[in-house]
């Protein structure tokens, strides 16, 4: 199940959501529409949780997480910190990290299981990572680019990667990660796959500007349907082609 | 602008008349219009020079803009370019366009020439007949371009409603002979809303409609019917047909009616078809058996049979059935069509070297096992069991946006963060927390033992007032101390008052006018006084002065005792150097000769009364103009009222009447 929203004007929405199998945090705005979105979704199942991240509304690129735990950067306020604790279910962790690349949802791209992490980050930061989140930790750039967590976006079913990585490096992290990885854009030809799409195993969101095709390739790399990928990509394999090329 | 079919929007083209009229119109606001013949001759030329160019490039502008907005056949996409030339005729079009151009050079060689002209024109009346000609050449030659304008500007209209056909995106191309169903095929699959009527040649143009299919945007055009003849003896309707034939990269739908209502039988529509073969060259074709509901095609006889059969024989050419009365395989023909177009793109896009670029797109990276770990998706229960939201549903669940858009007018929503906050007792989520500071708060500091601390300090301290600890004999001292201290402070406080007070003083004799001593009215006894007090006897001067005094006295009664009225003025009040009483002639020592005249302001007057009366009219009568600052009566001047330096402009800092 894919739904387009946008946030205030916005449709990067990666950049103010934040959603995990275990929890979702969401900006702060001047009207509940966009809270409203991820609630009417995912309330039942999981908690939406309204926070700032150090007095921001990027909660998106501020903070990483699973379902294991949730990083938040050394710049998080003690109340933030206790608003998120109250907030969040006891199993998650919640873990403030001193590193210098503070942007942590920009420098790790994770799901369950693997985390994809920036070339230059702290040793002590990766430790953190495997620790708190319970993941194998990769130092990786996707299609030459450090910021992973704005150019990839995983779950434990799949993941969508940045449009120009090759068929060798999708190979290459498809293995790391095991899970299918597809090439592709959203937001009517964004490569910041991060920024425009927020997903976990069992719905995502998109970007309001985001392609009927799109779309349909986000719920195909996700199996939001309850597909395998690999089926419905060959599907739409000729449209793809005839609307790239 | 907006664009019809990749061309863009044209301006509205006048007819003749009013071209002439908008130039001469403008030529008559844009130029000056005062002349006089006792100007300057070379002013004269100029100002008729100025009208004959002004109308020319006027002229020269509106004409390059008519040919500028049109299009270039030669420039456009192939397909335009010959629709364009079946609906207009190209030759016609370019002529009309060449004669407007021919016209633009005529124009701009007759202001050549009478600007030459004007140039020696030796009076207005000259000048004036010169420019009146070169205008009413202009006017001429316009006034011919009547049919070129009129014949432009339907083309003008005729392209504006042309429908937006992309020549380069996916499209279905429906042809046949007339009255097969193509019309109401393009109308079952798409929402164009062609009209459709039992009768040949009901679709004179193009049509366009769109439709979505496989995640994609597909173009369906509908073209008139075609009648088997050749070329060079189809009308114009059928001509559009065959352009987008030729030059459009789209699947090609043959439609066939083999019940032959239409009219023509299956012999002709067959053989139409070999006729328009060349044009599907490279191109899918699916021959639509329509009307399926009357004839199938396995209820042919066996002559029509062969004739299909010519057709189908070629392997590139499918099949398909369809009733567009009953909606029978409607769809099916749809899809037909659609895969084998796309199929067909995207052979020929794999063929080119684009498809390297987006290879990455289209594939799929399957993981390589590299451990035994189990790596499963983790979806709750709860997402299986759930329903999906529904707005319409009157028990859905409430929502932030429900409740921020129920509120009242002037209500203001704030969303509770604390309200979905998981704790071990749901009562403690609005509890009063102190705030966290580096990690702390202020529970953090409490100290179990203060009350029985604070309990123990305060007993010590009134244990240690009651031994008289605190008690002390060091005031008196303290006191004097003090005053000392006062009273130094008031003797600088009065010191400096004595300062500030000689300083103001200084000033204040500054401010004053000093008058000298010579022009000071001294009294006499003031005087007397003052001399007495420097110790010098002024008894002989007072002496002099009281002599002098009765003399002038004596003289004064003298010489206008009988027409002046007495002197009420008092001996005392006398200025030492007295040049004259007041009403008194300054003449002292008056010779024989000289005429006493007496003071003219009272010439006329019976008595003091009277004078007084007339001087209290005459204020009376200065108050007006005293009031209103009138030097006199003749004064008319006019003060500023609203002085420009205090009203004009933006008003930043201060008041309107200070700035």
């Amino acid at each position: 199940m894919a739904t387009r929203t946008q946030f205030e004007n916005s449709a990067d929405i990666g950049v103010f959501a934040k959603l995990t199998n275990a929890y979702c945090l969401t900006a702060v705005a001047s009207s509940s529409n966009f809270y409203s979105v991820f609630e009417a979704e995912l309330a039942d199942v999981i908690p939406v949780i309204h926070t700032t991240i150090a007095g921001t509304r990027i909660v998106g690129r501020l903070c990483a997480g699973n379902r294991h735990g949730l990083l938040v950067p050394s710049t998080t306020t003690d109340q933030e910190l206790q608003h998120l604790r109250n907030s969040l279910p006891p199993a998650v962790a919640i873990q403030r990290v001193e590193e210098r690349l503070s942007a942590l949802g920009n420098v790790i791209a994770c799901n369950d299981y693997v985390a994809l992490v920036h070339p230059d980050i702290d040793r002590e930061t990766e430790e953190i990572i495997a620790d708190t989140l319970k993941v194998e930790v990769f130092r990786q750039t996707v299609a030459g680019n450090v910021l992973v967590g704005s150019y990839c976006a995983l779950t434990n079913q799949g993941g969508l990667v940045h449009p120009k990585t090759p068929r060798a490096e999708l190979d290459e992290l498809s293995s790391l990660l095991q899970i299918p990885l597809v090439a592709g854009t959203v937001n009517r030809g964004s490569d910041v796959i991060g920024a425009g799409l927020v997903v976990n195993d069992w719905c995502a969101f998109a970007g309001l500007d985001t392609t009927a095709t799109e779309i349909s390739v986000v719920e195909a790399t996700f199996r939001l349907q309850g597909q395998t990928s690999a089926a419905v990509i060959n599907e739409m394999r000729d449209s793809l082609i005839d609307n790239y090329a | 602008m907006s664009t019809v079919a990749g061309l863009q929007a044209i301006a509205p083209v006048p007819n003749a008349a009013d071209f002439i009229d908008a130039v001469l119109n403008a030529t008559m606001r844009k130029t000056p219009t005062q002349i006089h013949k006792n100007f300057k001759i070379s002013r004269i030329r100029r100002f008729y020079m100025r009208k004959v160019k002004f109308t020319q490039d006027t002229f020269d502008e509106k004409l390059g803009r008519i040919i500028s907005e049109f299009p270039v056949l030669d420039n456009l996409h192939p397909f335009l370019s010959s629709l364009l030339n079946v609906l207009y005729d190209k030759n016609h079009y370019k002529l009309a366009l060449g004669q407007l151009n021919t016209c633009r050079h005529l124009i701009s060689q007759v202001a050549k020439d009478y600007c030459r002209l004007l140039k020696f024109g030796d009076s207005l009346y000259r000048c004036k007949q010169l420019k009146r000609a070169a205008l009413g050449r202009m006017a001429t030659i316009m006034k011919r371009q009547k049919d070129p304008l009129a014949y432009l500007e339907q083309v003008r209209q005729h392209i504006s409603r042309l429908p937006a056909i992309d020549p380069n995106t996916r499209t279905l191309l429906i042809c046949g002979y007339p009255n097969v169903g193509k019309s109401s095929f393009v109308n079952k699959i798409t929402r164009a809303d062609v009209d459709v009527q039992p009768y040949a040649f009901t679709t004179k143009s193009l049509f366009v409609g769109h439709m979505d299919y496989k995640y994609l945007r597909w173009q369906v055009i509908d073209t008139p019917g075609v009648l088997d003849h050749p070329l060079e003896e189809m009308n114009t309707i059928e001509m559009q047909s065959i352009t987008a034939l030729a030059h459009l990269r789209s699947a090609v739908m043959y439609f066939m009616d083999l019940s032959e209502q239409c009219g023509y039988s299956v012999e002709a529509q067959c053989k139409l078809f070999h006729s328009i073969k060349p044009l599907f060259q490279n191109k899918p074709v699916i021959l639509v058996i329509n009307k399926i509901d009357i004839v199938r095609l396995s209820d042919l006889s066996e002559e029509n049979r062969a004739y299909i059969d010519s057709i189908t024989s070629d392997s590139t050419v499918t099949v398909v059935e369809a009733s567009t009365y009953s909606e029978e395989g409607v769809m099916n023909v749809r899809n037909t069509a659609c895969d084998a177009l796309l199929a067909h793109r995207v052979e020929q896009k794999m063929r080119g070297n684009r498809i390297e670029a987006i290879a990455n797109k289209v594939y799929v990276a399957m993981p390589a096992k590299r451990d035994e770990v189990d790596r499963a998706p983790f979806i709750p229960d709860a997402v299986k069991a759930r329903e999906k939201y529904n707005k319409e549903d009157p028990e859905r669940r409430t929502l932030e946006r429900d409740v921020e858009q129920g509120m009242m007018h002037g209500e203001v929503f704030s969303a509770d963060s604390r309200k979905n906050y998981i704790l071990a007792d749901d009562s403690w989520k609005y509890d009063k927390m102190p705030e966290f500071f580096n990690g702390k708060n202020v529970a953090d500091f409490i100290d179990p033992d203060i009350e029985a601390k604070l309990e123990a300090l305060e007993r010590e301290e009134e244990a240690l007032e009651a031994q008289g600890f605190y008690a002390s004999d060091e005031e008196e001292i303290l006191d004097s101390d003090e005053e000392a201290f006062l009273d130094a402070a008031a003797q600088i406080k009065s010191k400096v008052a004595v300062i500030k007070q000689s300083s103001q003083a200084k000033n204040r004799l500054q401010n004053r006018p000093v008058i000298p001593r010579k022009k000071r009215h001294i009294t006499l006894q003031e005087m007397m006084a003052g001399m007495r007090k420097n110790g010098v006897d002024p008894s002989v001067i007072e002496k002099r002065a009281k002599r002098l005094m009765a003399q002038k006295k004596a003289e004064w009664e003298a010489a206008g005792g009988d027409a002046q009225m007495e002197d009420g003025e008092g001996d005392d009040g006398m200025d030492v150097d007295m040049d004259g009483g007041d009403g008194a002639s300054t003449a002292t020592g008056t010779t024989a000769g000289k005429v006493q005249r007496g003071n003219r302001q009272l010439a006329g007057l019976k008595n003091r009364e009277q004078d007084l009366k007339a001087t209290e009219l005459r204020k009376f009568a200065q108050r007006e103009p005293n009031r209103l600052a009138k030097a006199s009566e003749s004064d008319r001047h006019i003060p500023i009222t609203r002085p420009r330096w205090m009203l004009a402009g933006k008003r930043k800092n201060g008041k309107t009447d200070y700035r």
